[in-house]
């Protein structure tokens, strides 16, 4: 299956394949990246928390890797209005991801992260004071270099499987002759070329949300937000369609950004964790997740280190 | 899931008569009751100033049929005028409502209101300002089905999914956009639920604008009827507004058919 996958994916054009300068940046961020797997857990995420700070001063300098940071995000508050009372969901959100990142944003529920998320769509406004930056632009609206998939499907339930991949596409003004092309090249890998002519409701849940994911993907997008894409499936289904977002992703090395609330599953995907607080929610902490690549449900979830991290961040979301 | 397209086991035979059924079972009942209609006259003795039996309608329906045409005519295309303007202003004016706040504020409460009003009562004053003629009868039917099309448009409307508005938002959809692909087809099985309401009104209103003032139609037949005590020619009048009605409503019912995803 996975080398039907790649070949599925490398008959994609426009896919950009040539990533390892990220993941060079990222090591040369890390000149502590070598701990691996060692069973001082405490040790090791003592040494985690100076690649933070690594983190931090390279959001404090954007100016040194200006060009690989994807999303930067400074001092981001966010209050809503809520009848006479005010509620703040967010307070001194700050983090960057860099470009080709696989990064999650952890967090218990109602703490905000759908909230981030869409300050990072550009869906909503942060808080005056506050900087959003995607690809060193500010962001004021949504863009045409990112994608969105949130937990409720987004398929109209009017349109076949084909014309609901199709649309994201078509509302964009792509041309028609591309987003064919594109929509060919995703059912096998979305495997729904069976189904393309199936209406939402004769599809199952896990269809569904792959069909959603592939509405994002047809977009060809350089950031991916993904807002607990498949929280509402369940625990199988989404297993396996995590092994099969990773397994894209490892593709195409585009940035994304999960917001979660599954520790296993934030872990398994990410290079980076971010824990948030309860609301308000801001970063108590940054995580980077050594686990060699590619990961698969096998091999990364028997390695020691995988229990440990998920152990510890256990420990920091207070799971007793 | 139905994505094996389960083979039903009984196969297609019983497939066509459950879909006859829906034809049968109605037209069964049907017979039943002009049986009963028809009986009934003859055993308890009712008069037939009262209650003529079914045979002496149908006869007379023979009879009279150039009349009864003509008039079932003139009464079809006032209702479907009615309906047709009720329809247009009352999804054009639940679009304003929906996207002007200003007249959501204004004009929309004083629809409210005047909804409030029994519509029955302002027949004479409509025959007094626009006419004896088809004019006021297109306006009593427009009156009364014009209300339910706004009610259930703007239903329809404010009943979009939020996570699918959000998901346009998300894709940088245009209102336009967002209007014509997500607003219309969301908002399309509540329009057609309001056009099946509003049928029904427009036949009523254009009836009692016939009553209050006509030289024609089917409600004037009914009045002119009543006053030569031919109730016989009264009850065809009768049947012929129900075969209209049902008709139209019928017509809306297939329309209705071809936007399945309102069950969903």
């Amino acid at each position: 299956m996975a080398c039907a996958l790649s070949l599925a994916i490398e008959t994609i054009p426009g896919i950009d394949l040539s990533v390892p300068i990220t993941r060079n940046v990222v090591a040369k961020l890390r000149p502590i990246a070598s701990i691996g797997y060692d069973p001082e857990a405490s040790e090791v995420f003592a040494m985690q928390s100076v690649e933070h700070a690594v983190a931090e001063s390279l959001l404090v300098k954007p100016s040194a890797d200006a060009g690989d940071v994807a999303i930067a995000l400074r001092d981001v508050a966010k209050t809503f209005a809520v009848r006479d009372d005010e509620v703040r969901a967010l307070e001194r959100v700050r983090f960057s991801v860099l470009r080709g990142e696989f990064v999650s944003v952890l967090g218990p529920s109602g703490c905000g992260k759908s909230t981030l998320l869409r300050i990072i769509a550009g869906l909503i406004r942060c808080d005056p004071g506050g900087d959003v930056e995607v690809f060193g632009r500010p962001r004021v609206g949504v863009a045409d270099d990112t994608a969105v998939v949130f937990q409720s499907h987004n398929m109209l339930p009017w349109l076949t499987v084909e014309r609901n991949l199709r649309l994201a596409a078509e509302v964009r003004r792509m041309p028609a002759a591309d987003i064919h092309q594109r929509v060919e090249a995703l059912l096998p890998v979305l495997k729904l070329e069976a189904f393309r002519h199936r209406y939402p409701h004769e599809l199952s849940g896990g269809m569904r949300q792959r069909a959603g994911l592939g509405q994002a993907l047809v977009l060809r997008p350089q950031l991916l937000l993904l807002d607990e894409p498949f929280g509402a499936l369940d625990a199988l289904t989404r297993d396996q369609l995590n092994v099969e977002l990773l397994r894209l992703w490892q593709e195409v090395r585009k940035t994304v950004l999960l917001i979660t609330h599954s520790i296993a599953e934030a872990v398994f995907l990410s290079d980076r964790v971010l824990v948030m607080s309860e609301r308000p929610g801001t970063i108590v902490d940054d995580i980077a997740i050594d686990l060699p690549r590619p990961r698969d449900p096998q091999t990364t979830k028997a390695a020691p280190a995988f229990g440990q991290y998920i152990l510890h961040l256990n420990q920091l979301m207070g799971v007793k | 899931m139905n994505t094996a397209g389960t083979p039903s086991r009984a196969g297609p035979l019983t497939t066509a008569w459950h879909r006859w059924r829906y034809i049968v079972d109605p037209a069964i009942l049907f017979a039943v009751v002009a049986i009963l209609w028809e009986k009934a006259v003859d055993i308890f003795h009712i008069k037939p100033y009262l209650l003529p039996p079914l045979s002496k309608v149908l006869a007379m329906m023979w009879e009279r049929r150039q009349l009864l045409l003509r008039e079932t005519w003139i009464t079809t295309l006032e209702i479907l005028q009615a309906f047709a303007w009720a329809l247009v202003c009352g999804i054009l004016f639940a679009l304003l409502i929906h996207w002007v706040p200003t007249i959501r504020r204004t004009l929309y409460p004083l629809i409210v209101v005047f909804q409030g009003l029994p519509k029955i009562a302002l027949a004479p004053l409509m025959i007094i300002w626009v006419g004896y003629g088809t004019a006021s009868k297109v306006l009593m039917g427009f009156m009364f089905a014009f209300f339910p099309v706004v009610i259930s448009t703007l239903g329809g409307l404010a009943g979009t999914s939020p996570a699918l508005l959000e998901h346009f938002q998300a894709i940088g959809a245009a209102r336009g956009v967002t209007f014509r692909r997500l607003l219309v087809p969301s908002a399309l099985p509540a329009v057609l639920d309001g056009a099946k309401t509003a049928m029904p009104l427009a036949v009523i209103g254009v009836i009692v604008g016939e009553f209050v003032g006509s030289e024609s139609g089917l409600g004037h037949l009914i009045l002119d009827a009543n006053a030569n005590a031919r109730t016989d020619l009264l009850f065809a009048a009768l049947v012929m507004i129900s075969l209209v009605a049902g008709f139209l409503y019928l017509g809306i019912e297939l329309v209705a058919r071809r936007v399945w995803w309102r069950a969903l």
